[in-house]
C-alpha cells in the first residue's frame, strides 16, 4: 500500500497544475476577448455591407438590431437576429440571420435581406458544412445561384413552386446536390414569410 | 511507465497524424494546422517534463491530459484572435490537435531528459507539420487544380497574388478534397517510405 505521502504528492501536484492551466486560459482569454468580438462583428459586418450597401441606409445596422424567435420559420429554437437598416428614419431593409435546418451536413446560416414591399433583396450564405465539390457549388462552381432569389416574394413564384424544379418549383438546383437548394429554397421562403407575418413589429421593436 | 516497444511508437504516431489528415485538403490549412501542432508539442512535452519528478505513473497521463488540452484552447483563442479566417476554416478540427497528447505522453515515457524530450517532441512535431505539407500539396492540387488557394487566411488578404492556377478544373476530383482522399494520400506517401526504406537496405 502507498503511504499518505506518496498518493499526496501527485494529487497535489495535478491540483497545482490544473489551477495553474486555468489561470493561463483565463489570461489568454481575457488578452484575445477583444479581438474576437471585433473580429466577429467585422465578419458579420462585411456579410451585411455586401447585401444592403453603406450608402443606402444611415444607420449602423449592427447597433440597430433584435433578436427574435421562431422554431417553425426561421429553423432554430436559439433566438434569431434581425439586422434592420434605415434611411432617414425610414426602412430600407431587414436582414434575418435564418437557418436553414435541414441541410445536406447539418444547419446552412444565412442572411435573407428583405425590403419593405417583401420583395428580396438578396440571400447570402455565411456558415455550412455542405460538401466540398457538391454541396457548396453556390460558393465555388456556381457562384450566381443565390442571385435567383433577387426581387422575388412570398407569391413570386407561388408559394407551391417555391422548391427546386425536381420538385415540380421555379427554382434550379446545381449540379450534383439536389438536398442543399432544396433547404436553402425553403428556409429563404419561411424567412419571407416570417418577415410578411411581423414586418410592422420588426421595424417597431426596440433595439436588443 | 514501462518502455514502450518500437512498434507502439509508431502506431501512437499514425493515430495523432488521423484526425489532423483532414484538415490536409488545402496546402494553407495543412500549414495552419501544422503550426499548431509544432506549438503545442513541444511546449506540453517540456511542461510535464518539468513535472515529471512530482508524477507518479497514475497522475502522468490526466497530467498530460490537462497540459495538451490547456495548450490548444489558447492556441484556439489565439487564432480566433488573430488569424480569425484561418480559425474558421480550421474549425472544429482544431481542437483535434489534443489528440496528439498520445504523442507527447509516450515522449515523456521514452526519454529522462528535458533536453532529449524537447529535441524528440520537435521531432516529431516537425515531422507531422512535414507530412501534412505534401498532402495538402496533393489534395488541392488534384482536388482543385490550384496551390495556396486561401493563402489570405494564413497571410492576411494581401495574399491574394499568392494563390497559383495550375490548370482550372470544373468540379475538381472531389475525392481528393473530401476525408477519404486524405487517407488514400498518406496510405501512398506510407507506401512510398517504405518503399524507400527498403531499396535502401
Amino acid at each position: 500500500m502507498a503511504t499518505r505521502a506518496e498518493i499526496a504528492k501527485p494529487v497535489l501536484t495535478l491540483v497545482l497544475l490544473a489551477a495553474a492551466l486555468t489561470v493561463l486560459i483565463v489570461l489568454v482569454a481575457g488578452i484575445t476577448r477583444q479581438r474576437i468580438v471585433h473580429n466577429e462583428q467585422a465578419w458579420i459586418l462585411q456579410r451585411l455591407d455586401a447585401l444592403v450597401p453603406p450608402a443606402t441606409h444611415d444607420n449602423d445596422l449592427l447597433d440597430d438590431s433584435i433578436a427574435v424567435q421562431s422554431p417553425e420559420l426561421l429553423g432554430t429554437a436559439q433566438p434569431v437576429r434581425i439586422y434592420r437598416a434605415r434611411r432617414n428614419g425610414m426602412p430600407v431593409a431587414a436582414v434575418i440571420r435564418a437557418i436553414a435546418p435541414d441541410g445536406y451536413r447539418g444547419p446552412i446560416e444565412l442572411l435573407v435581406a428583405v425590403a419593405p414591399d417583401s420583395r428580396l433583396i438578396g440571400v447570402q450564405v455565411i456558415r455550412h458544412d455542405e460538401t466540398p465539390g457538391l454541396g457548396d457549388a453556390f460558393e465555388s462552381r456556381d457562384v450566381h445561384w443565390l442571385d435567383r432569389f433577387r426581387g422575388r416574394s412570398l407569391t413570386d413564384p407561388p408559394t407551391q413552386r417555391w422548391t427546386v424544379r425536381r420538385d415540380g418549383g421555379d427554382f434550379d438546383a446545381f449540379t450534383g446536390a439536389t438536398i442543399t437548394p432544396r433547404a436553402i429554397i425553403k428556409a429563404v421562403r419561411n424567412a419571407l414569410d416570417y418577415y410578411e407575418r411581423n414586418s410592422q413589429r420588426i421595424f417597431e421593436l426596440p433595439p436588443q | 511507465m514501462s518502455a514502450s516497444p518500437k512498434v507502439f511508437g509508431s502506431t501512437a504516431q499514425l493515430i495523432a497524424v488521423c484526425p489532423l489528415l483532414a484538415m490536409s485538403d488545402t496546402v494553407a490549412d495543412a500549414l495552419g494546422i501544422g503550426a499548431a501542432v509544432l506549438i503545442v508539442v513541444p511546449l506540453a512535452t517540456v511542461v510535464l517534463a518539468l513535472l515529471r519528478a512530482q508524477l507518479t505513473d497514475e497522475t502522468a497521463l490526466a497530467a498530460t491530459m490537462l497540459t495538451v488540452a490547456a495548450l490548444v484552447a489558447c492556441v484556439e483563442l489565439l487564432m480566433s484572435a488573430w488569424l480569425s479566417e484561418l480559425r474558421t476554416a480550421l474549425n472544429l478540427f482544431l481542437p483535434l490537435v489534443v489528440s496528439n497528447l498520445i504523442v507527447v505522453h509516450h515522449l515523456q515515457a521514452r526519454h529522462g531528459t528535458l533536453g532529449g524530450a524537447f529535441g524528440g517532441s520537435v521531432r516529431i512535431a516537425v515531422g507531422i507539420a512535414i507530412t501534412l505539407l505534401p498532402l495538402g500539396i496533393a489534395r488541392e492540387l488534384v482536388g482543385r487544380g490550384s496551390l495556396l488557394h486561401d493563402a489570405g487566411r494564413l497571410l492576411g488578404p494581401g495574399a491574394g497574388w499568392s494563390e497559383i492556377g495550375v490548370f482550372r478544373v470544373d468540379m475538381g476530383f472531389m475525392l481528393a478534397m473530401l476525408p477519404p482522399g486524405a487517407f488514400i494520400a498518406f496510405g501512398l506517401l506510407l507506401a512510398a517510405r517504405n518503399w524507400l526504406t527498403q531499396r535502401r537496405q
